[in-house]
């Protein structure tokens, strides 16, 4: 029979090694959420920005215009 | 005329009085089971997926017992243990079902095509609401994948046997035949019966464990359905190469495991419908069948005597305890620290049967508030529950191989 208390000691340290890459598996979900959000997030800012930059210079030419 | 011996006809009743009494009860008793599994799978008691090609297998193969030489009886359905390249080839020409059972079983295809199909129609999306805690719950769920290991050992088994026999506490069926297969061959076919035998059973015996140790107030407690995030099919698919990546270089020997699983996912985010429809449907189901006759026609009387199998049977039924009443611990704990808000219910779902579980958890919680809804975060807690047994396994497989 192979020892009783070897195959407790085995048992922790699988469970911990389990827990290690479990939660570094979440960890990665929460970055990537993070990092597309961010992304999503400039990427709006700056759509928004170059519209509201087009704005101006359409209105800086109407007032040329007139 | 020549003279006529009716056994010599019916040869099935002829193996039946000619073999050791014990064989021939045990045979009786199986086709029994078998039609019983029919019966209760038919009736929903039991998942009639896997029980009702098992059942039909399981008394077929243990009715057609015939003799097939002077001295030898046996069947015309498969050998699990034939694994001489000639008797090999023999065999395939011989045992109608060995064609399958060699090149889908043996080598574990058959789970990995399950998997792929499991990865299909899971929407990993619901990971995405609060991750660190389904996986909390998904470890937590795993206790009895752990604490049968030492107890297995205890009551003889070696390491690899017991290792094989723990993982029927994560509750995945693919997963136990995969480990053991690599693990303990001898005695796959008994622990993969003893599996799904028992995977059939948590639809009918988690939620009483549910209502034993949850009162009824907190598993009618409301969750935020406002909390939960709309996610892209970019995060969802982004999120499955990575991890997938990540944990094939951590463990390759179950990288066929997890690049099933997660080739389902991404199939399913890039929106294919044709593969969708193929893998979710034919694929998975065909494969589900197979896997279940397949099991049925491996029940014969020889195997099922193995003096291991009342072993197994004791320590299934405690792994699938001990993981339940660790995920409702987990379920607890997560309650605790979220303020009283989170429902414990979701706790069984961290156990991996997926979806079974999270149905059950639904199910309770709706009978005892009809307007709370938990589904998408037991699903959360079932997903990650497939990725922990399966680090789990590929663990255990890595270490003891």
């Amino acid at each position: 029979m192979e020892s009783f208390w070897g195959s407790v000691q085995l048992m922790f340290f699988v469970y911990a090694l389990a827990a290690v890459v479990s939660f570094a598996v979440a960890w990665i979900i929460k970055l990537i959420f993070a990092g597309i959000r961010l992304q999503g997030t400039r990427a709006g800012a700056r759509a928004e920005a170059k519209a509201g930059a087009a704005a101006e210079l359409g209105n800086a030419a109407l007032e040329r215009n007139t | 005329m020549p003279q006529i011996e009716f056994l010599q006809i019916f040869q099935g009743l002829a193996t039946m009085v000619a073999s050791d009494p014990v064989i021939a009860i045990a045979r009786i008793a199986l086709i029994a089971l078998g039609i019983a599994f029919v019966y209760l799978g038919a009736k929903g008691t039991l998942e009639p997926l896997i029980m009702i090609p098992m059942g039909v297998g399981m008394s077929s193969v243990n009715a057609a017992v015939l003799f097939l030489s002077k001295t030898a009886m046996g069947t015309l359905f498969v050998d699990p243990m034939a694994s001489e390249p000639v008797k090999l080839m023999d065999v395939l020409q011989i045992d109608f079902l060995q064609p399958i059972y060699t090149f889908t079983f043996s080598n574990g295809l058959i789970a990995c095509l399950i998997f792929l199909g499991i990865g299909v129609i899971t929407d990993v999306g619901y990971m995405l609401i609060s991750p660190f805690r389904s996986m909390f719950i998904a470890l937590a769920a795993e206790l009895g994948t752990l604490l049968t290991f030492p107890i297995a050992v205890a009551m003889g088994l070696t390491y690899k046997e017991a290792a094989s026999i723990a993982m029927v506490g994560s509750a995945d069926g693919p997963m136990v035949l995969f480990t053991s297969l690599m693990l303990a061959r001898d005695i796959f076919v008994p622990i993969t019966i003893v599996a799904y035998l028992y995977l059939s059973l948590t639809y009918a015996g988690y939620p009483y464990l549910i209502r034993l140790l949850i009162p009824k107030h907190l598993r009618g407690i409301k969750m935020d359905l406002k909390a939960v995030p709309t996610t892209t099919r970019a995060e969802k698919m982004t999120f499955a190469v990575i991890v997938n990546t990540l944990l094939c270089l951590l463990f390759p020997v179950a990288a066929p495991l997890f690049m099933s699983f997660f080739l389902g996912i991404i199939i399913r985010e890039s929106g294919v419908t044709q593969f969708i429809d193929f893998i979710g449907g034919p694929l998975l189901y065909g494969s589900t069948f197979f896997l279940g006759l397949l099991l049925g026609v491996l029940c014969e009387a020889g195997t099922i005597l193995n003096p291991k199998v009342l072993m197994l049977l004791i320590l299934g039924i405690t792994a699938l305890l001990l993981s339940g009443i660790g995920g409702i611990i987990g379920g607890y704990v997560v309650y605790w620290m979220s303020g009283r808000t989170y429902n414990p219910v979701i706790g069984i779902a961290g156990v991996s049967c997926i979806p079974t579980t999270s149905k059950v958890a639904q199910k309770e919680v709706r009978s005892a508030n009809k307007f709370a809804v938990i589904l998408p975060w037991a699903m959360g807690a079932n997903i990650c529950g497939v990725i922990t047994s399966a680090i789990i396994a590929a663990i255990y497989v890595t270490l003891l191989r």
